[in-house]
């Protein structure tokens, strides 16, 4: 840990971005070393028909982008996993605050909102799509419906975590509501919020393909269904990698918002390494 | 010698044991065999196979296997397993992408696609379709396949009409007047109308185009170096087949036992079951015909499916078929 981080002047351990880039460019390494073994091990068996080359699937990247459809199907992608996380995210939020502050709407609405987590998405999705059409209202109902339930948790958690003596404060300051939302519940919630929207904001691609997957025409979840069916394996494999990116990059986003929001927090708790922590 | 005696009866005892443990050794080969669709009674001729003893005798333990078609494919091409269910124009993508599958049986003789519309909207011809949102499952496949046949019948293109990717929620969208139109299995949703008393009207495209349905499929080796074994697999399924044909309510009884919840949905199984024999029905089972193969993949090729064609005599072989 200490070979990784940066010492700051008073002695502690601070996190530097890409310090773990060495790790993540020898695991990727790694799959592509599997992967090209399994091709030669494969390439003269009737077994290759399963498992394209990595070069197959490197030229089949380029012709995509060259003709703009992975750009495109990407973008569509992209923009139902937006609104889905937003949409999820808002519905989590609003509920999640209705739900620690009402007891009545607690015990009205927590086994409605738990029982529904036991249904399978891709059970309900073919239905979404006829409530709401084959084209984008589906598949961002259904990413939303995917991303909600860890953020609402995390909301609630956040909530349901903020002392006691701190309400009791700023209730004997008669702080009005607003107040107590922006100085008290924001910033204290804010820290679980944001891991749930990591969460949320990782899974809303699922939720995309999931909608694509039922009945679509673009998108990334229809390049593999598309891919599948054609027996394209290579457009499968690009395909399914640029989710995988966008998964990785989507993370790494929010972790920055996170680091950034939470800069307050990190000096004293975990991304913070005092010298009598260092082993 | 009460020893010798003892020592006797138990070294027959062991002997004897050691060849009951080895008497079981099956000369049945097992293989999963892809279907390509959920338990349904279209499989009738399959389960009757299985129940009667047919794989059996041709010496093989089938276990169905309810996943894609184009998985089963894909495994018959590696050579995972030596046979799977598909349809005509799956063998066609396939061939074309280079995978070396072949059909080795035809099963549907009439392409089972229709597409259907509720109530007042009229479909009397193909040319009918013009202007109409219609919903379709998927952009491949011989749904789509199906449609494109029928506007080319039509003097159509796509740009003539609005169309919807809707998945497998036709009736569902047709209800809703999301879209006029639907493309359908004719096997499955009109029979289901029908029952239910709900007027509508359809185009089959088998009244417009002679297409390859669907087929068992193998691969270039078991046809090469195993023909004997694709000649008993061919063998079993048209018998089942013809079983079907004789007695249709035999093999409904056999559907029982492979379809779960048969018995409570068994007036619209049944009209499932004898629409589909209408599409069975030939003078040679089994038996392709190269003009319909030629005709799949022009549709096909027409509709941008393919890269590339193939010689239609590398799709299939009719040397397995009497």
């Amino acid at each position: 840990m200490t070979s990784s981080g940066m010492r700051t002047s008073n002695g502690t351990y601070r996190q530097t971005p890409f310090r773990n880039l060495p790790f993540y460019l020898l695991s990727v390494g790694l799959v592509f070393l599997a992967w090209q073994t399994a091709v030669l091990w494969m390439a003269d068996t009737p077994r290759r028909f399963l498992l394209p080359t990595p070069q197959e699937v490197l030229a089949r990247f380029w012709k995509l982008i060259g003709n703009g459809v992975l750009l495109h199907n990407a973008g569509v992608t992209l923009l139902e996993m937006g609104l889905g996380l937003l949409a999820g995210t808002t519905l989590a939020i609003v509920l999640g605050y209705g739900v620690v502050h009402s007891r009545m709407i607690a015990y009205v609405l927590e086994p409605v909102i738990v029982t529904s987590q036991a249904v399978p998405i891709v059970a309900l999705a073919p239905l979404l799509t006829v409530w709401f059409g084959s084209g984008l209202a589906s598949k961002v109902v259904v990413c939303a419906l995917v991303v909600f339930f860890p953020i609402l948790v995390n909301v609630v958690t956040g909530l349901k975590s903020i002392d006691p003596r701190l309400r009791d404060l700023f209730r004997m300051l008669e702080a009005p509501r607003h107040k107590v939302i922006l100085k008290l519940e924001v910033p204290a919630t804010l820290p679980a919020f944001l891991a749930g929207l990591k969460v949320g904001g990782t899974l809303a691609g699922m939720g995309a393909v999931v909608g694509e997957f039922v009945a679509s025409t673009q998108g990334l979840g229809y390049l593999v269904k598309q891919g599948q069916n054609l027996y394209d394996l290579p457009m499968m494999f690009v395909a399914i990698f640029t989710l995988m990116g966008i998964a990785l990059t989507v993370y790494g986003l929010l972790s920055f918002i996170e680091r950034r929001a939470l800069r307050w927090s990190v000096q004293d708790t975990t991304a913070t390494y005092s010298e009598e922590e260092q082993p | 010698m009460k020893y010798i005696r003892w020592l006797s009866f138990v070294m027959v005892f062991v002997l004897l044991s050691g060849c009951a443990g080895k008497a079981a050794p099956s000369a049945l080969t097992p293989i999963n065999l892809p279907m390509g669709y959920v338990a349904n009674v279209q499989f009738s001729p399959f389960y009757v196979g299985k129940e009667r003893g047919y794989f059996e005798k041709a010496g093989f333990d089938v276990t169905f296997d309810y996943r894609w078609e184009t998985d089963g494919i894909q495994l018959v091409a590696a050579g995972e397993i030596p046979f799977a269910i598909a349809s005509g124009d799956q063998v066609i993508q396939a061939r074309s992408r280079g995978l070396p599958v072949v059909a080795v049986a035809a099963w549907y003789q009439k392409f089972p696609v229709a597409i259907i519309a509720l109530g007042n909207t009229p479909l009397r011809s193909p040319a009918d379709l013009r202007g109409l949102r219609i919903g379709i499952p998927e952009t491949f496949g011989a749904s789509y396949i199906g449609l494109r046949a029928l506007l080319k019948a039509g003097g159509l293109s796509e740009a003539d009409i609005k169309l919807q990717t809707i998945g497998y929620t036709q009736l569902a969208a047709l209800t809703a007047g999301t879209v006029d139109a639907a493309v359908v299995y004719a096997n499955n949703e009109p029979v289901v109308l029908a029952r239910e008393g709900t007027p509508f009207n359809a185009l089959y495209v088998s009244d417009y185009a002679d297409l390859v349905s669907a087929v068992i499929v193998s691969n270039d080796t078991m046809v090469r170096e195993h023909p004997k074994e694709v000649q008993a697999f061919v063998t079993a399924f048209l018998t089942g087949l013809q079983d079907v044909l004789d007695d249709p309510d035999a093999a409904f009884a056999v559907c029982a036992k492979y379809v779960e919840g048969l018995e409570e949905n068994a007036a619209a199984q049944r009209g499932v079951l004898d629409t589909s024999i209408e599409f069975w029905r030939a003078a040679h089972l089994g038996r392709f015909e190269a003009a319909a193969w030629e005709e799949a993949q022009k549709v096909m090729a027409e509709s941008g499916l393919l890269e590339q064609t193939v010689p239609i005599e590398t799709l299939f072989t009719n040397k397995f078929v009497k």
